[in-house]
């Protein structure tokens, strides 16, 4: 108790003194959780866009099918755990015809008051109304599919063969399935008596109901009883977690990355605060043996040293959390936080920033408690370095800040590690960015030649091909299958892709072995192989159609696609009936040429009988984490600078003495501030140059790591250019050197009076 | 007869870090008797700061006893050692030590705090002995605002804080010019007359003359012990050289 009060008195005394340091870690930390709560929330949203649909929607957790609307599908509403329903509503399925092509659509009846639960949010135009029987609202994802706008007919086959015309009145996000076409059928709502106008048979309609559970994780037990309430009633069910998972991109790249960033970000704060805190340790080594020459016990010091900087990290932690939360809540509003990764953050931050201040305080704990013995650093005669500096007349500055920079080894050692792990990252990250630049810039070298996708679409395929090979900026035209292909011993299927002929073979980006010559041979993505754990040489067997396929792998190509689980062979390899007539060509364009142009073209002159897809470019899905890069930069600078000022205090703090003996022996402020800089800028140099050096040495091997785990495979990874990484070094030398001038220069124009300690 | 103050019974100090072992105290016997003012002198390194650096737990000794209050301190932990001080051991340091961050009445109330007062009674204590030493007016000023004189006078209120049973001062006037050095000085004869038990480090044979007693050591050996009342000015260094 009585070593509380007084303590705290210190504490308090102590950070009262030292305002700007101690507000600069809070920042620090702050600023680091900050950009981790945003990085997750961001990702988390881009990558699953479930969370944030169902929370607006305020959705329905368990969805059935039944073929009648009973007292008992009402009933289950009843069941324990369910809050609320919705439905059930009548749905019937019917096809919907849109430039001549058909998808097949389910048309459900909702009022024309939007229901509380799972009630879709109108993004574009208006909800049904009464008034208008003839409007229809379609699924976001649908009406992009099928580029429909406000206003476009939308033509629909009945199963009965009849034709209506409704139109587009409205788009909207909903939670209730997952998104076309990775969800069939594609989802429009009607009114009922729009519903009963189109298809009058009930018996050709399905009842469909919603439930909202108290609790996400008894969906389970719920479609349990589903189950079994409603037994031969019931036609198909599924949960949140299929609808999840449907809407799921590809993450595991996007997640590494930013486990990676995390990490680093978190040991580089750990740095920041180790760096703080120890500096701030060594400043104050007389103080502290005051306290024990007072009676203050080793441990309590070092308790003390710990909840002082343990505290700043903490009050960062809780200031970054409530920035950040604030922040992601007021840009993607209240649901888009996930809780969870939120609450790691905070539990991993906590625990370093407890880990970096203990050592610095357990060393605290341990001065000895003679206060007399003033903590000068250590003496040593000039190093032989040195001598040879002066001796080839060096400035005395330059020799003079050399060997101030290593007089005390550990924090040199530290200042400089302090910078170059900020500065590995930042090199990392801009290898990450001159990655996605050459996927963006050199789509080829990822799997994606040609640039669109043509489908027969209403014409034939010789149409078609004609139509393709006439526009004049379409260098090479292969024609192609995709079909899906049964693996032994897998339960799945994975995809067969074929495009061009095995002798003029589409230029697949063959990174090992090589490029197939021959009907029968094959490349393959890096997730095929680890999928059916083959190598290449090796010869695999798989079923398309029912047909045998058997080809020999001889290569390993870059694929973005399906996670690499993709096989690549010429057309002539395939059986003919799975071939001919090809269903879509691959274009590749002239140099120069716009994709969007030439869909557009061709697209006008087949007028719209074309199938024209262009391909989505892996960088344009990964965009995200270009914001990614510049936040986690502007943190890693923040870090960086907290180093800096660490060291400089701590190098002023070593020198106020030496510094007016210098101007004693003659040297002129100017020389005594190039001394004080010369001594930290050293260290600047050597930090930074070490870290880029380290981060362009291992960028790319991580990137490939990363692309070899995510199915893509390696030797998608380039290093930032020469150029780039130049800049960045001379950037952060040259903003090192101006924070390290300030104090430097205050320190030599000041009056230092030659007194005792 | 009641237990002396302090007692040190063949104390030895060997540092062992260098290449060779430097015999900084080589096997002193000392006894305090409460309310004694003893002044340890000699030229420097002859161990009189290690040997008070002992005799408070700020060191440890290589061999020997150490006796507070009759009480065996000399086996006690590190940890021990400080619990001992908050209660028995007021320390004042030739450069001051006063914590800079703190207001100089802080500076007085950590110890008082540290041994137990409540905020109420430690912020009277220093009220009372700031009062008494003439730096009421000073007790919210940072340390740095304040001369040297003054600022070994706040550490002296510091050490006296918890009324410790042995006040410990190395070269406590070392720093001051004469001017405070009197004024110091004249605080530490009036502590003694209330009873203080005060042992002081000081090569300054004038300085000594204030002590009931004076012992002499040269190269970590008491080379002379004895009580000076009666020596106004003394040339006590010129004794030591002639022994």
């Amino acid at each position: 108790m009585s070593t509380t009060r007084a303590g705290i008195r210190w504490i308090r005394a102590d950070l009262r003194a030292r305002k700007g340091q101690a507000t600069l870690t809070v920042l620090v930390v702050a600023a680091i959780v900050a950009a981790l709560i945003a990085a997750v929330t961001l990702l988390e949203d881009g990558t699953n866009p479930w969370r944030g649909l169902f929370a607006q929607t305020e959705g329905a957790h368990v969805w059935f099918y039944t073929k009648d609307s009973t007292a008992q599908v009402v009933a289950t509403r009843e069941i324990d755990g369910v809050t609320s329903a919705a439905g059930p509503y009548r749905s019937a399925p019917a096809t919907v015809v849109q430039d001549g092509k058909k998808e097949p659509a389910e048309l459900r009846a909702l009022p024309a008051k939007p229901p509380a639960v799972a009630h879709p949010v109108v993004t574009e135009g208006r909800w049904l109304d009464a008034a208008e029987p003839g409007g229809v609202v379609v699924e976001r994802s649908y009406a992009r599919a099928l580029r429909l706008r406000i206003g476009a007919p939308f033509t629909i086959i009945a199963l009965s063969g009849e034709r209506h015309s409704l139109h587009v009145r409205g788009i909207a996000d909903s939670a209730e399935q997952g998104f076309y076409p990775e969800w069939t059928p594609g989802l429009a709502w009607v009114l009922p008596e729009t519903l009963d106008r189109v298809e009058p048979m009930l018996g050709r309609s399905q009842w469909v109901t919603g439930l909202r559970l108290t609790d996400a994780e008894s969906a389970q037990v719920v479609s349990q009883r589903v189950v079994v309430m409603l037994d031969d009633e019931l036609q198909r069910l599924y949960t949140w977690r299929e609808i999840r998972a449907a809407m799921e991109l590809d993450n595991r790249l996007l997640g590494t990355l930013l486990a990676l960033f995390g990490v680093v970000g978190l040991v580089a704060a750990a740095l920041a605060l180790a760096n703080a805190a120890g500096g701030r340790v060594l400043g104050q080594l007389r103080d502290l043996a005051t306290l024990k020459s007072m009676g203050f016990t080793r441990g309590q010091i070092a308790l003390l040293l710990l909840v002082e900087h343990g505290a700043l990290g903490l009050l960062g932690i809780a200031v970054g959390t409530l920035t950040g939360w604030g922040g992601t809540v007021a840009v993607l509003g209240t649901t888009s936080v996930a809780p969870m990764p939120v609450l790691a953050i905070l539990a991993g931050t906590a625990l370093v920033v407890l880990a970096a201040v203990g050592l610095p305080a357990w060393r605290g704990g341990r001065t000895p408690p003679i206060p007399a013995a003033p903590a000068l650093p250590p003496r040593g005669h000039l190093s032989r370095l040195a001598r040879l500096a002066l001796l080839v007349r060096l400035p005395p500055a330059l020799v003079l800040g050399a060997r101030d920079a290593f007089t005390r080894r550990v924090p040199a050692f530290l200042t400089a590690f302090g910078l170059a792990v900020p500065m590995m990252m930042i090199t990392i990250g801009l290898g990450v960015w001159a990655t996605l630049d050459n996927f963006a810039g050199h789509p080829e070298q990822v799997g994606q030649h040609a640039a669109l996708h043509v489908g027969p679409g209403k014409l034939t395929a010789v149409e078609a091909e004609r139509h393709v090979r006439a526009d004049r900026d379409v260098r090479a035209v292969y024609p192609g299958v995709e079909v899906n292909a049964l693996a032994p011993g897998e339960g799945r299927s994975v995809r067969v892709r074929a495009i061009g002929g095995s002798t003029a073979p589409y230029p697949f980006p063959v990174v090992e072995g090589r490029m197939y010559a021959e009907p029968g041979e094959a490349v393959a993505g890096q997730g095929l192989l680890d999928l059916l754990g083959v190598k290449i040489g090796d010869r695999v067997r798989l079923t398309v159609g029912g047909s045998p396929l058997i080809v020999r792998i001889v290569g390993r190509a870059i694929e973005p696609d399906s996670d690499g689980e993709v096989l690549s062979v010429g057309l002539d390899s395939l059986a003919a009936k799975d071939t001919v007539p090809p269903e879509f060509y691959a274009l590749a364009l002239k140099p120069g040429a716009d994709p969007s142009e030439v869909a557009g073209r061709l697209l006008t002159e087949s007028s719209e009988s074309l199938d024209v897809q262009i391909v989505v470019n892996p960088a344009d899905r990964l965009a995200v984490i270009r914001v990614v890069i510049v936040a986690l930069i502007a943190v890693l600078t923040l870090i960086g600078l907290a180093n800096l000022l660490t060291a400089s205090a701590l190098g002023l703090r070593d020198h106020a003495f030496d510094l007016a003996v210098l101007k004693a022996m003659g040297l002129t402020p100017r020389q005594v501030m190039a001394t004080l800089v010369t001594g930290t800028g050293l260290l600047v140099v050597l930090g930074v140059g070490a870290g880029a050096a380290v981060g362009a040495s291992v960028v790319t091997g991580l990137i490939d790591l990363q692309g070899h785990t995510s199915g893509v495979g390696a030797g998608i990874a380039r290093p930032p250019s020469a150029m780039t990484l130049t800049v960045a070094v001379l950037v952060a030398v040259g903003t090192a050197l101006a924070v390290a001038l300030i104090p430097a220069r205050r320190a030599a124009r000041a009056q230092v009076p030659v007194t005792s300690r | 007869m009641s237990d002396p103050a302090l007692k040190a019974v063949n104390l030895v100090k060997v540092y062992s870090g260098g290449a060779v072992p430097v015999h900084a105290v080589r096997g002193v016997d000392l006894q305090v008797e409460p309310g004694e003012f003893i002044a340890v002198m000699g030229p420097s390194g002859s161990g009189k700061s290690t040997l008070v650096h002992m005799l408070g737990g700020l060191d440890t000794r290589t061999s020997g006893e150490i006796w507070i209050d009759g009480t065996r301190a000399d086996t006690l932990s590190e940890s021990a050692w400080a619990l001992l001080r908050r209660k028995k051991i007021g320390f004042v340091f030739q450069f001051f030590n006063l914590v800079a961050s703190m207001t100089v009445a802080d500076n007085v109330e950590l110890p008082a705090l540290l041994g137990g007062a409540s905020p109420r009674e430690a912020r009277e204590r220093s009220r009372h002995l700031l009062g008494a030493l003439n730096l009421a007016d000073r007790a919210d000023a940072p340390p740095a605002r304040l001369s040297g004189g003054e600022q070994q006078r706040v550490a002296l209120a510091r050490a006296l804080a918890n009324k410790p049973s042995v006040l410990l001062a190395d070269e406590p006037t070392g720093n001051l010019d004469s001017r405070n050095t009197r004024d110091v000085l004249r605080l530490l004869g009036e502590v003694h007359r209330d009873g203080q038990t005060i042992v002081m480090v000081t090569h300054d044979a004038r300085v000594a003359g204030l002590a009931d007693r004076v012992v002499a050591l040269h190269d970590g050996e008491v080379v002379d012990d004895g009580r000076i009342t009666r020596r106004r000015t003394g040339t006590a260094g010129a004794v030591i050289d002639l022994r």
